[in-house]
């Protein structure tokens, strides 16, 4: 039994060790004390984990490495101990004769070791371990205390520029002791250029004013601190005051821009809303005459009519619909090209039905019937077991990544493997019939229906686990019910707060240009929001609207904040976290063909479509497209689908430069280009419907002028000098990026 | 202990800033100097290049590079073994210009893996790792990023050049997975043996001339008018793509770039030499491209998935195919660029024993034949063996990832380099990451 004064005599045996050896390891133990007991998961345990050795890309990865494998992070100690005590045949470990151990002899490279050495047989390290074979390598010291809590000494940290402070962790142990075990956690920043943090936990402060998060993890417990770098300005209340305000959204970054004493941008001309609001909420540029009807409008209220009309126009439903493809759509040579087609069927009707967002989710979690028919089931056709189905929905409709938990306990998060699997337990009984998975064609039909039998056992112990959603409760599960229906009523509950923040982020951050959390499907204590305070007022506006996604993007639109110009002030140039100006972003891979499209009046040529189907109406990758390839799209049959790439890339420039389809489409005698040019039209009227066509605006007088006396002095080269100024309008940045 | 989560974002920016430096043979060692500080398996690469020749199907083993001369008929098929320019080592019969240049190859007959399909033997040897779930014959799948997609996060190419091509196609998991779209291949579709072949997008279209082009620029410096936030502070993506067009344009105005993929200046012994086919044309280019910077080329070739009449079709398709891997070869001695140009045939696995009912054979994944030439491989040498039929790889059996592996440390890439998914899970870039000593030298 350990006493708090051993603990603390311990505690001044670990200083003096760690300045003797110079070696930072904060672990207790003893040092010449034999009837000092070692603890295998007090001791042990955090010097592997200091060490490394249980690290993802050494012996904790699944499968362990040369054969030794330990769970990661050290997060299984019952685990690590059969291995280390028991597996091959036990030769690990030598109790007779400790430092022959190959365990030990490995982890100081005297036998050779792929990880190189990991400390010295003179280290503190070694001593911990040498001691606890020596002692008979036991799996638990008799009446061994247990780590309870793990707490960083202060959480809220305000730095200057540049400036450092040290982190400090204590454990506490279930006997009352505590340790200090700064040196053995382990730190990572989330914006290491705002605020980083090294191995000892020093936390040095970037040169500009910001925010960040940085977590500590000792053994499985997680702890987060909050850095600010303050702006040392202030600005008067007053000023705030006075910003203009049309909803709570406008409340709530003001307040925190006030917080942070960063002045918002000036509000934006009607044009630039105008395109903002057509790429955003249809993903299209305006037309000529839509164009020139809005701006040519006086209204006190045209931008709140525009939003509604938007949200009513079929491209609202393929915009919206695409996006959600992006994040369901499987690989076609798996699952079969007419499950996906009809998938993306159903997609495109929900939106088009204007179905409730928690309706759209319960129909996706209780899809069943026959993947020909319900276009919803090929989800079930695509993910097959329960523990590929749980992490999809968790992530998706929670912003809970629990696929680390499927193989071992989250590094990041409370999530354990029976936490997964039990989640994963509610779609055990969901079975198929008909024809399963033949790639590459999969033509079959399948059919999905919730059967009497199927469980879902942790990967461990093997105990069959009955369904448990991830917190809270759900009610018993009734004999023939398919257990997917209580936990779409648990998803979907009011009560699941996660539900509505990933939708709202995801929506916020399509037209924001950030989420408040990123990636926008990952919400975790460890990865803070950037404004908690309005992503949960919208996450409850969202759910006192029944989940309506179109008012959720008429409160975002019409919102003061959205229509921030993108120009910076003279505090605002650094953010890029708190909305005080709009973030510019390039547009995605098929609102910019669309665009050209639109632009230089040739319909798309899209294989596998209609004729004049518009690229946001593309229902697999499998149709081939050049530019969509290079602006970057989603390829289901990668696993992960490649992420949308948000960048630029030299290839773009290039493609918009001289790609013979852009080339082609420019000087089509069909185009916009051989129209305008045979028409009787004069130079100014030419010039302003280019100017209308590709930046959604009238030039102002210098660019008219510009190329107007291009045009005039064009002679019979009127159509070539029009296909110039389109080519040139094309390839400028206000062309393709949001501004 | 500290978790980078992301270290690529580093490299990318990298890349961006030298890819200002020169151009052209020898225009890469400024970059790489530049890269070594950075990575010091770069110092110790054998390459600048990889030209890999995907032979889509699976080749067989016994008629290219393994033949069985001794054994029975219904094994040793139609053709005899011929001697090569090498004393004791024989190809099969239709090999016969590179049996003639035997002393620049060498071939590995002892690779086999377990996954005797084509989405996933291509998976497993274009990117090192088999596929994580079971996957279809016919399957696309990515599960872990290509061979030519790391080359191009790794290495990068100068001056705007895309630094990974795939000609004509991609091939299956040819991909960047989780590395991000930007390094995906760069494919150009079109074929060089039509006499207005042009590489896409690296070159002005066809009906635009020069001065055109030019007054276009002139047009756009006036119509550009969007203010640039230029605080590096505040990420404004239109100053990103500034930089990207001025990449792009001094690529276009380059001389030697163009040159470069101009093949219509080639000669026409060389064209010839090549073979006035697809593949020849594509080979050649894939030359030029090197030359002008690009690490990584795929020559993607369909039609090698032999189930029947395999010995008509061999003697169709393997005349031309071989001899212009044979020009490739001798054209890159001849251009003093075969010592740091690794050229690499081979497709997802061998080939059955027996010769089936329909004259062919089916998938073999225990035994298949890789040919090596240039980037300081040791010719006139074959590594391993299979058994007297050819049934299985019995001597220095070697996997895909030592495959990949050799490929990667020529190019000085370390295969234990560890790269971060999405999800911030460390995964190796090769999970065994030894190379095949005898082809390092």
């Amino acid at each position: 039994m350990r006493t708090t004064v051993e603990l603390k005599l311990l505690n001044l045996l670990k200083l003096t060790a760690v300045f003797a050896v110079v070696v930072s390891c904060s672990v207790c133990g003893t040092m010449g004390s034999a009837e000092q007991p070692i603890s295998f998961e007090l001791d042990v345990q955090p010097v592997l984990t200091s060490a490394g050795c249980n690290a993802g890309a050494c012996h904790g990865k699944q499968r362990g490495q040369n054969g030794f494998q330990l769970s990661l992070l050290g997060f299984d100690a019952d685990f690590d101990f059969d291995q280390i005590t028991q597996q091959a045949r036990g030769r690990r470990l030598f109790p007779a004769s400790p430092e022959q151990s190959l365990f030990l002899q490995k982890a100081t490279a005297e036998l050779p070791h792929g990880g190189g050495q990991r400390f010295a047989t003179d280290s503190f390290q070694y001593s911990v371990l040498s001691k606890w074979i020596q002692q008979g390598a036991t799996r638990w010291v008799t009446g061994e205390p247990k780590l309870e809590l793990v707490e960083l000494t202060q959480r809220d940290f305000a730095l200057k520029p540049d400036e450092t402070q040290a982190l400090k962790v204590t454990a506490t142990y279930s006997d009352g002791s505590t340790r200090d075990v700064t040196d053995a956690t382990t730190y990572l920043a989330n914006e290491a250029a705002v605020v980083a943090v090294d191995a000892h936990g020093k936390m040095r402060a970037g040169l500009l004013p910001g925010e960040t998060a940085i977590m500590a993890r000792y053994m499985n417990h997680i702890c987060v601190a909050n850095v600010v770098i303050p702006q040392t300005r202030s600005l008067a209340a007053e000023y705030y005051a006075q910003l203009p305000r049309r909803n709570f959204i406008d409340d709530l970054v003001y307040a925190k821009l006030q917080k942070t004493a960063t002045q918002p941008s000036a509000p934006v001309d009607d044009a630039t809303f105008m395109r903002r609001a057509f790429t955003d909420l249809i993903g299209r540029l305006p037309s000529v005459i839509e164009a020139r009807e809005f701006l040519d409008t006086e209204s006190e209220n045209k931008r709140e009519y525009l939003v509604d009309r938007l949200l009513e126009r079929p491209e609202y439903v393929d915009h919206w619909a695409n996006q959600w493809a992006d994040l369901l759509r499987p690989n076609p040579y798996r699952v079969g090209i007419k499950a996906v087609m009809n998938y993306d069927n159903w997609i495109r009707q929900q939106f088009r039905d204007n179905v409730r967002y928690d309706e759209f989710v319960r129909k996706l979690i209780e899809a069943k019937g026959s993947t020909w028919q319900n276009g919803a089931a090929t989800l079930y056709r695509d993910r097959r077991e329960p523990e590929e189905i749980a992490p999809l929905i968790s992530q998706l409709f929670m912003g809970v990544r629990l696929e680390c938990a499927k193989c071992h306990h989250h590094p990041f998060e409370k999530w354990s493997q029976r936490d997964f699997y039990q989640f994963a337990a509610y779609f055990a009984k969901v079975d198929r019939k008909g024809t399963g998975l033949s790639p590459p064609i999969s033509g079959g039909e399948e059919v999905v229906f919730v059967s009497a039998k199927g469980t879902v056992k942790h990967p461990v112990t093997s105990e069959a686990l009955e369904p448990h959603p991830l917190f809270g409760q759900t009610p018993e599960i009734a004999e023939g019910i398919d257990p997917r229906s209580y936990l779409a009523d648990w998803m979907t509950s009011k009560e699941n707060a996660y539900f509505a923040k990933v939708q709202v982020n995801r929506v916020w951050a399509a037209l924001m240009g950030r989420g408040f959390v990123e990636p926008v499907d990952d919400i975790r204590s460890t990865n803070p929001a950037t404004n908690p305070e309005l992503l949960d007022a919208l996450a409850k506006h969202f759910q006192n609207s029944d989940y309506d996604l179109k008012d959720l993007l008429k409160t975002i639109a019409l919102s003061s904040v959205y229509s921030l110009s993108s120009t910076p002030t003279d505090t605002n140039v650094g953010d890029r976290l708190n909305y005080s100006r709009h973030y510019r972003h390039r547009l995605r891979a098929e609102v910019l063909l669309d665009a050209v499209a639109d632009i230089t009046e040739t319909p798309n040529t899209l294989e596998g479509m209609w004729p004049e189907a518009r690229a946001n109406q593309v229902w697999t990758y499998r149709v081939d497209s050049m530019f969509l390839d290079t602006f970057g799209r989603p390829n289901e049959n990668q696993d992960p689908p490649c992420e949308r790439t948000k960048d630029s890339t030299v290839t773009q420039a290039l493609h918009l430069m001289n790609s013979p389809e852009i080339d082609r489409r420019i000087r089509s005698d069909e185009g916009r280009v051989a129209r305008l040019a045979k028409s009787a039209m004069t130079a100014t009227e030419i010039v302003n419907e280019l100017y209308l066509s590709v930046f959604s605006r009238y030039p102002n007088s210098v660019e008219l002028a510009y190329a107007v006396a291009l045009l005039d002095s064009a002679g019979d080269k009127r159509r070539g000098t029009i296909e110039d100024l389109m080519w040139a309008m094309l390839n400028a940045p206000e062309c393709h990026i949001q501004n | 202990m500290l978790i980078n989560r992301n270290c690529e974002g580093m490299r990318r920016r990298d890349c961006l800033r030298l890819g200002l430096g020169g151009l052209i043979a020898g225009g890469l060692s400024g970059a790489l100097r530049a890269r070594a500080s950075d990575n010091p398996a770069l110092l110790t690469r054998q390459a600048d290049a990889c030209i890999l020749i995907w032979m889509d199907g699976g080749p067989s083993h016994y008629e290219t590079f393994d033949p069985k001369p001794d054994a029975p008929i219904e094994i040793r098929g139609q053709f005899s073994s011929i001697p090569t320019q090498t004393p004791g080592i024989h190809f099969s019969q239709p090999m016969k210009r590179l049996a003639s240049i035997s002393n620049d190859l060498a071939i590995v007959r002892s690779i086999r893996h377990d996954q005797g399909n084509h989405g996933a033997g291509n998976h497993y040897m274009m990117t090192g790792a088999p596929p994580r779930i079971p996957v279809g014959c016919g399957a696309f799948v990515s599960f872990h990023p290509s061979l030519g997609s790391v080359v191009a996060q790794q290495i990068g190419a100068p001056n705007g050049i895309p630094p990974y091509f795939s000609l004509p196609s991609m091939s299956r998991s040819g991909g960047p997975n989780f590395l991000g779209a930007k390094y995906a291949p760069f494919v150009v579709p079109d074929s060089p043996t039509i006499s207005s072949f042009r590489v896409r997008d690296v070159t002005i279209p066809n009906n635009l001339t020069d001065a055109q082009f030019t007054s276009r620029q002139d047009i756009r410096k006036h119509i550009d008018q969007l203010q640039r936030i230029q605080e590096e502070a505040a990420g404004d993506p239109a100053v990103a793509a500034d930089e990207f067009f001025q990449q792009g344009l001094q690529l276009i105005t380059s001389r030697e770039a163009q040159a470069a993929f101009n093949i219509h200046a080639e000669p026409d012994t060389i064209r010839d030499a090549y073979g006035r086919n697809g593949f020849g044309q594509r080979a050649l280019l894939a030359r030029r491209l090197v030359k002008a910077g690009v690490p990584f080329v795929t020559l993607y070739d369909g039609g090698w998935d032999h189930h029947e009449n395999i010995f008509e079709a061999f003697n169709k398709k393997m005349p031309d195919f071989e001899s212009s891997i044979a020009a490739l070869v001798q054209d890159l001695r001849q251009q003093g660029m075969l010592e740091r140009t690794l050229v690499i045939a081979l497709g997802e696995f061998g080939r059955t024993p027996k010769v089936n009912e329909r004259g062919g054979r089916d998938h073999w994944s225990n035994a298949m034949s890789v040919m090596f030439a240039g980037g300081g491989t040791p010719g006139g040498q074959v590594v391993g063996a299979t058994d007297r039929q050819g049934y299985a790889a019995i001597e220095r059996v070697l996997s895909p990832e030592s495959f990949v592996s050799t490929i990667y440390k020529k190019l000085g890439i370390d295969p234990n380099h560890i790269l971060y998914t999405p999800e911030g899970r460390p995964t190796h870039l090769v999970s065994e990451p030894n190379p095949i000593a005898e082809l390092m030298g």
